[in-house]
């Protein structure tokens, strides 16, 4: 029983995760840059859903309309004008680049917002569903399925949108996609700011739940990481599949192992995979 | 004598002048040396990096393990009652027998797996440092025996040991990138697939980069140890040591003998001034500073000089 | 290489002019490095809360009253970014270069002991407004000085009390977060319950920075305990807190320091709050009268609320009566010279709003006893001592 419970604890967390790794995937496999700031842009998401909560009563799960277009439209700006000049540059420099962007958003969030915790509280009922001898909050309920459902949402309008194919196409062979007329640089745009979307998403969804600081972004960066790198990258189906896999693995780590180790195990699960299988659970060889 | 002979003598000297002058010309201004000691500490774990980051071209971010593990090492031996000396040597072969089997695993793998990889190297060692009590302390940090004499003596020595671990941090960069094996991590950099294909065993010389340069990133952590007196696992680990070395090399040059002092310089005196005249805005100020580079001057300092140079 | 050599030059240039600025004028310069950032960014913030009180209530003074005439005070602050090496050269900087009379030490015991060999060296002054560890003491340093008493002085009389309630109990887990001061606690916590024979039946870490606790909590409830202690921050014994509730796991008593001291943790918490028993060095409902420049503890109270529309918490309190303190020992050495005002700190024997301070030996605060208190209806209620006890303990937890 102990074991289920601490299963079904690791599916609503892996919920959330699937969030926040689509977008960071998305991004990767795109652009090929890996986005240090993603860690930062969550909290972000986090903190629009907490003013709206605070100064409009918002429910945090409907800030996601808000904080979804306003992180669209500063990643597709930051792509357009600055990612895009460094794009071509070795991986190292465009992931230093990102590091310096991810230091400046959080140090201006320290800044604006300070680093105290703050809390969304008396959105949901506090009393937990049972099911036998098995607790399910609701809060975590809500949140996790929200999560799953957006990365959804974002996997049909990749396959079912003009633009959404555009950037498929993109990602599976720039050249190609360019002699059809495809405008990359508008492509990159857009699918940065899908990611950074993605990410103010997954920060609404985790302000439901957990306290936002800016202290929070390097512990989401991680997930982030290790939740696509297991799912596959580039594929969204494959980061709720990682997001789901990683929320389990560290509940069982924090069982079976210790509560100090769930992120150690996680992080050893992640560098096996890379090892033994670097294209992940979902993805495909030779597209890394 | 070749131009190469010149610069090995020229870096022996003045590094043997600095180590031997500074300290004397720097004895009345404790802060300066703090700052020397520094400059010389980042510049060990550039040139360090600059092996595998550069000569080799894999984007490591593993520095800042080698420089906790070296740091703990050495603490622990310490505490033990074993002789610095003896410590700081432990530190580095630690370093070293840890790089040899990691570097043959994650060498295989490439770009961003490899970053990220490497990175997931310092999370474990931390998350293993801070779990593991009994040895380290865990969270409560370890203090290091014989620390808390005299500072100004203490800053002087460290000041000492860390220019000439730079010095031979240095000069093992130009060893390497004059010798077979760095003509092999030449090819390697370029093309790997047609580095295999005239024969050069990759993989093997790969791996013997990322171990040359973990082991003076562990020096490193060990002398940090004994120069600040305590150590916890948020602080040696951070990813910190493992960004600032590679933006040092890629303010002064990537790949090349001197970059990581030019780029260590002009990154600890920039660092300096945004500290200093920034309340809490510092790490961001790096943040900008960073961003700025990379647009403005993406080759690093050193490389555009030259450049300029031979247009003129 | 010469190149190197023309940057430094240009490096110590750079440098030049704060050195110089420092020197003379007529006025008490007090360095006080704080983590504004990073991991410990709200403490930091907490500590500057404190020091900025204090300095608006010198000021609205009209200064500071040294040998019968009156200085200015400043605080000169740097942000070490909650990294020890960086609080360490902030020490250093803020002696060599800003030459300060004095230092607020950074926050906690890591960082107080890995930079109080600064103040030692140049016989600054230094004040620990956060550090408790006596390990930060047993340097044989003479020129450090603590406001926190030891550990164990919070969780003995916590367990006695308990004991007295709950003679019954038997079982007690213990969750702690690996950080220093929590771990400090947790393991002063396991002596004392099994001093008193308890049996531990679950002592577990969680990492920095962790936000889901679910699966250790679940572990936790299977060992059945009858008594919780939990060490971390407020971020995270409000999430310890909830998740417990939200796995339905109900000991008879439920301890957390050192959270609930905190106004935001019952904000927070609301009626989840409740009966939850802490300690802390000092606490808004205990009553001193104080000889320092804030009088009474409600008149200190009385300023914050008026200032920062909070009520004032252990660290807020305990960084504001560093200050109070430096200038009780100013006022009696009648010097800024390190070494008299040194000497005017080890021999101060004088009760502020704080709580009575003198320094023993070590240089760590003698004769304060941190109360413990217990969250009923919303509000913290003192329990002991019993000299300022405002209730009796509750059992159960909602």
């Amino acid at each position: 029983m102990q074991l289920a419970q601490v299963i079904l604890n690791g599916l609503l967390l892996g919920g959330l995760y699937a969030a926040m790794a689509a977008g960071f995937s998305l991004v990767w496999g795109v652009l090929n840059i890996i986005n240090i700031a993603q860690g930062s842009a969550v909290v972000l998401g986090s903190y629009v859903a907490y003013f709206a909560w605070r100064y409009a009563g918002l429910n945090p799960l409907l800030a996601v309309a808000l904080a979804g277009p306003l992180l669209f439209g500063a990643g597709w700006v930051l792509q357009r004008f600055l990612i895009q000049r460094v794009i071509a540059a070795p991986v190292l420099i465009t992931l230093v680049f990102t590091f310096g962007m991810d230091l400046i958003l959080n140090n201006t969030m320290i800044s604006l917002f300070t680093a105290d915790y703050r809390k969304i509280e008396g959105v949901f009922p506090t009393v937990p569903l049972h099911f036998g001898a098995l607790t399910l909050p609701v809060d975590r309920l809500l949140a996790a399925a929200a999560g799953i459902g957006v990365a959804f949402g974002l996997h049909f309008y990749l396959h079912r949108s003009r633009l959404g194919r555009a950037i498929v196409a993109v990602r599976m062979d720039r050249q190609t996609a360019e002699l059809m007329g495809v405008r990359v640089e508008i492509i990159y745009a857009t699918t940065f700011g899908l990611g950074l979307a993605m990410a103010g998403v997954a920060g609404c969804l985790l302000a439901a739940i957990f306290p936002t600081s800016p202290l929070n972004s390097a512990y989401y960066l991680h997930i982030a990481f290790v939740a696509c790198v297991l799912g596959g990258l580039g594929s969204v189906l494959g980061a709720v599949a990682g997001g789901l896999l990683l929320g389990v693995v560290e509940s069982l780590g924090a069982l079976f192992v210790g509560a100090e180790y769930g992120t150690t195990v996680a992080a050893v699960v992640l560098l096996l995979m890379l090892f033994t299988r670097p294209q992940g659970l979902l993805g495909r060889a030779g597209y890394e | 004598m070749t131009s190469r002979g010149r610069l090995a003598i020229a870096i022996a000297v003045i590094g043997g002048l600095a180590c031997a002058g500074l300290p004397l010309i720097l004895a009345g201004e404790p802060y300066l040396m703090r700052l020397v000691t520094m400059f010389s500490l980042l510049l060990v774990l550039a040139a360090s990096w600059n092996i595998v980051g550069g000569f080799t071209g894999y984007p490591s971010f593993a520095t800042g393990a080698f420089f906790g593990l070296g740091a703990y090492v050495a603490a622990i031996l310490q505490a033990k009652g074993v002789d610095w000396r003896l410590a700081l040597v432990a530190a580095g072969l630690a370093g070293g027998i840890l790089a040899a089997p990691v570097g043959y695993g994650v060498l295989r793998l490439r770009g961003h797996y490899f970053a990220v990889a490497s990175l997931m190297l310092g999370t474990i060692l931390k998350e293993l440092t801070t779990g593991w009590s009994d040895l380290t302390g865990g969270g409560m940090g370890l203090t290091i025996a014989g620390a808390g004499g005299d500072p100004e003596v203490l800053a002087s020595f460290a000041l000492r040991v860390s220019l000439a671990l730079a010095v031979l941090t240095v000069l093992l960069g130009a060893a390497i990138k004059w010798s077979r094996l760095g003509f092999g991590l030449d090819c390697i950099r370029m093309n790997e697939t047609a580095a295999a294909g005239i024969g050069v065993d990759a993989q093997r010389l790969k791996t013997y980069a990322f171990i040359l340069s973990s082991i003076p990133s562990a020096v490193a952590g060990a002398v940090y140890a004994g120069w600040i007196g305590y150590i916890d696992p948020t602080d040696v680990y951070d990813v910190m040591w493992s960004v600032k070395p590679i933006v040092a090399v890629l303010l002064g040059g990537v790949g090349t003998i001197l970059g990581p002092v030019v780029g260590a310089a002009i990154f600890v005196a920039l660092e300096e001034i945004v500290w200093r005249n920034v309340l809490s805005f510092s790490a961001g100020g790096l943040g900008v500073l960073i961003v700025l580079l990379l647009l403005v001057l993406p080759a690093g300092v050193l490389p555009s000089l030259v450049s300029r140079k031979t247009r003129s | 290489m010469q190149r190197r050599t023309v940057l430094m030059g240009i490096a110590a240039a750079l440098v030049a002019p704060a050195i110089v600025r420092a020197q003379g004028s007529d006025e008490l310069r007090i360095g006080a490095p704080l983590p504004l950032t990073g991991p410990l960014a709200p403490e930091g913030q907490k500590q500057k809360r404190g020091y900025d009180l204090w300095v608006k209530e010198v000021e609205s003074a009209g200064g500071f009253e040294i040998g019968g005439r009156r200085v200015p005070v400043r605080i000169i602050y740097s942000d070490y970014q909650s990294a020890t090496p960086r609080a360490v050269q902030a020490c250093d900087q803020l002696v060599t270069q800003q030459r300060v009379h004095a230092l607020f030490s950074p926050f906690g015991s890591g960082a107080a002991k890995a930079s109080s060999s600064i103040a030692e060296r140049y016989r600054v002054p230094m004040i620990a407004p956060t550090a408790s560890s006596r390990e930060v003491y047993d340097q044989g340093f003479k020129y450090l000085f603590g406001t926190f008493t030891p550990n164990e002085t919070l969780t003995e009389p916590l367990a006695d009390m308990i004991m007295a309630a709950a003679p019954a109990i038997k079982r007690v887990a213990i969750f702690s977060r690996n950080d220093l001061l929590p771990l400090a606690l947790s393991a002063e916590m396991k002596k004392s319950a099994v001093k008193r024979g308890l049996q531990v039946v679950f002592d577990e870490k969680f990492a920095i920075g962790s936000l889901d606790f679910a699966s250790a909590l679940t572990q936790m409830r299977s060992a059945d305990p009858e008594w919780v202690f939990v060490g971390g921050y407020v971020n995270d014994l409000v999430q310890v807190r909830t998740q417990m509730r939200d796995l339905g796991l109900k000991p008879q008593v439920l301890t957390m320091i050192a959270g609930p001291a905190y106004e935001e943790f019952t904000q927070a918490l609301h009626r989840a709050a409740e009966n939850i028993s802490s300690a802390a060095w000092w606490h808004p409902a205990v009553r001193y009268e104080g000889v320092d420049i804030f009088g009474k503890t409600e008149n200190f109270v009385q300023k914050f609320l008026a200032t920062y529309s909070a009520l004032p918490d252990y660290i807020e309190a305990s960084a504001a009566a560093a200050g109070a303190i430096l200038q009780l020992a100013a006022r009696k050495s009648g010097s800024l010279e390190g070494p008299a005002l040194r000497d005017a700190l080890a021999s101060l024997d004088a009760m502020t709003f704080y709580g009575p301070i003198s320094f023993g030996p070590t240089g760590q605060i003698e004769k304060l006893v941190p109360p413990v208190f217990q969250i009923q209806e919303g509000r913290p209620i003192v329990l002991a001592p019993t000299s300022i006890a405002q209730g009796d303990f509750r059992l159960g937890i909602t």
